[in-house]
């Protein structure tokens, strides 16, 4: 079946018109704009930012336009905050997409493969899925984190993540697959005569997609908490600014108790921000995914 | 076979090996880490300022190595730790010799039951009555208040909020200590022993416990039960009693909260059982004495006989939940589960 590159363009559009009709998915969306400029402007941050004494140290935030480097105020390293807190909001987001990319896919993947498939395929895929949800997440984390410390980059780091985060997914999609598999519309497009692969394409994935989507969004969330989780215990890449090693650094100086406010509390208004940023965007997705939800949303 | 028998073995059979198959992955993770507890004994040894020659360096690290089982082929060290994982007992400890292993997980292992059972207990109910609560009084100004409050607590990262806690609590306002707790050896001899066990536990565990409640109570059972019951409330035959005149109480009872129930039972069963693991972040951060921080502690070592006990009790942990769920709870309280079969 081709693709209608048009019907699918309009029907996009429809849904995005929809969305905005929620005022939550309007915020949500504004908080992630916002996010999502600022780490773009991190590509404009001069390359002396990253060098340590290479402005005074400790300084407070200073509001003058001629000086936007010292905006924020210093570290204890002499380094401008305000550049540290965008680069590290741009690699924590480019970790986040990337685990969400991978990670959630292939719990769609095995989660569609275990809900259509019988026999001992099934029970393998049942098996690895519980086996892995079985396992606390955050301890295997950390064994992951320290024997592959020397290779951890941003980019590597997602697919430490991914580990962790396909099997809840996977098992969310498996139930949904084994209930949409007991209606009677499968059984329906198979007297029709529609192919095995033409069911799961046609029938079962439209129903699951939503669901992806949020997910999607959520195990961005995750991943970026993750990050930062893993930094506390100082197993993230310290040598590089994400969110969670920008508050390790903070806490290791002992910020929060010299009274060093201004380094402590960038991170932390980022990531509360583009939490919620977020949030509002996945709940309102799932709230008009689910026809009961839609007259309680605004 | 009677359905339920057959049912019942299926189950067992499955967790049973799904047991097996976490247990392994984390066994040939924990194998991966680059600490050698034996090392960083034989290093505390040398900055005691013993003099040791070379030869008997080697030849002690030899001896070590073999009391701990670490020699031998993979193979043989793995057979052996399979026998350990099935008696439930792996040995002395590495970073405590020659204190088993199992004796040190059970001495922390009340401090975390105490503290995750009563706060995942009084965060559910907490969560679930608020949510349910908010539902029936929808479009009115205090569940709009709740549910925006929700809204922006749950995202928040937990490890966020416990520091603004520490940071308020106990730096602006010092009600509660910085200092770490270390664990008293709990015995109990007379009544003022008890009572002190009790205001130490107390003094210790209430600023984490604060801090679970506040997140898991306003955050995750806050919003999910709401969503169930605001769907459950639109349901053609809640509806239909409403029309019929069914008194409002009994509604509220009998039609909605017991369906909402069903989902959040089973949640609530799920975290019981991840409760083993300890709560990692919380510990850490509180400086908490529980299974989690001792897990991180032995992890960070290399101390695999108590990362494994620990990491062994946790996977059984889910997985007996999971496997009650499956058998006796749907089988016994869903008639539509028992009759799908």
């Amino acid at each position: 079946m081709p693709v209608n590159i048009k019907a699918v363009s309009t029907s996009i559009s429809s849904v995005l018109r929809a969305l905005l009709k929620y005022t939550r998915f309007r915020i949500g969306l504004a908080i992630v704009v916002i996010m999502v400029a600022m780490s773009l402007a991190s590509l404009a941050s001069p390359p002396a930012y990253k060098r340590w004494y290479s402005y005074p140290r400790d300084r407070p935030p200073r509001f003058s336009l001629e000086a936007i480097d010292l905006l924020l105020g210093t570290t204890t390293n002499g380094r401008p905050v305000i550049y540290i807190t965008i680069n590290a909001l741009a690699n924590s987001l480019i970790i986040g997409v990337v685990t969400a990319l991978i990670g959630s896919h292939i719990g769609l993947l095995v989660g569609l493969l275990s809900g259509v498939s019988k026999g001992y395929k099934e029970s393998a895929t049942v098996l690895l899925i519980d086996s892995f949800v079985s396992i606390p997440g955050l301890p295997l984390l950390i064994v992951l984190a320290m024997s592959l410390k020397d290779i951890i980059t941003i980019h590597t780091l997602p697919l430490i993540l991914s580990v962790i985060a396909w099997a809840w997914p996977a098992r969310n999609v498996r139930s949904i697959t084994l209930s949409i598999m007991s209606r009677e519309i499968i059984n329906l497009a198979r007297f029709s005569g529609i192919r095995f692969t033409g069911i799961v394409l046609h029938e079962v994935l439209p129903y699951v997609l939503g669901w992806h989507l949020t997910n999607f969004i959520n195990t961005i969330i995750w991943a970026i908490g993750m990050e930062t989780a893993l930094a506390i215990f100082g197993l993230s890449i310290l040598s590089e600014d994400t969110l969670g090693t920008m508050i390790y650094w903070a806490l290791n100086y002992n910020a929060l108790f010299r009274g060093l406010w201004w380094w402590m509390l960038p991170p932390v208004v980022v990531i509360i921000s583009i939490f919620v940023g977020l949030y509002l965007i996945s709940s309102s997705i799932a709230m008009y995914l689910n026809p009961r939800l839609r007259g309680y949303a605004q | 076979m009677h359905p339920f028998a057959k049912h019942l073995v299926n189950r067992t059979l499955v967790a049973v090996a799904t047991l097996l198959i976490a247990f392994n992955i984390s066994y040939l993770l924990l194998r991966a880490i680059p600490a050698s507890a034996v090392d960083t004994m034989l290093a505390s040894i040398a900055q005691l300022g013993q003099r040791l020659d070379p030869e008997d360096y080697m030849r002690m690290r030899q001896t070590l190595m073999e009391l701990f089982g670490l020699t031998g082929s993979p193979m043989d060290q793995y057979i052996a730790y399979l026998k350990r994982f099935f008696s439930l007992d792996f040995g002395p400890s590495f970073m405590a010799f020659p204190t088993p292993a199992r004796d040190i997980v059970a001495r922390f292992l009340p401090w975390t039951v105490g503290l995750l059972l009563v706060t995942t207990v009084v965060s559910w109910i907490a969560g679930n009555m608020l949510g349910v609560f908010v539902s029936f009084v929808r479009n009115k100004r205090l569940s709009r208040i709740l549910e925006n409050t929700a809204i922006v607590l749950y995202p928040i990262p937990y490890y966020v909020l416990s520091l603004a806690l520490i940071y308020i609590f106990a730096f602006l306002i010092p009600i509660f200590s910085l200092s770490p707790v270390s664990v008293p050896l709990i015995r109990i001899a007379s009544i003022s022993d008890v009572v002190n066990v009790v205001v130490y536990f107390i003094r210790a565990a209430s600023l984490p416990a604060i801090s679970i409640i506040i997140i898991s109570a306003f955050g995750w059972w806050f919003l999910s039960s709401r969503t169930l019951s605001i769907s459950t409330i639109t349901e053609d035959y809640v509806v239909f009693a409403k029309l019929r005149g069914v008194d409002i109480g009994r509604l509220r009872g009998k039609y909605v909260l017991r369906s909402v129930m069903v989902p959040q039972v089973t949640a609530l069963a799920l975290a019981l059982g991840t409760i083993f693991s300890g709560a990692l972040v919380t510990e850490y951060i509180f400086a908490y004495p529980g299974l989690g921080s001792l897990l991180y502690q032995s992890i960070i070592i290399g101390d695999y006989p108590i990362a494994l006990s620990i990491l062994s009790l946790s996977i059984m942990g889910v997985i007996i939940s999971m496997w009650i769920l499956d058998t006796v709870v749907y089988y016994v309280l869903d008639p539509r589960i028992r009759y799908a079969r």
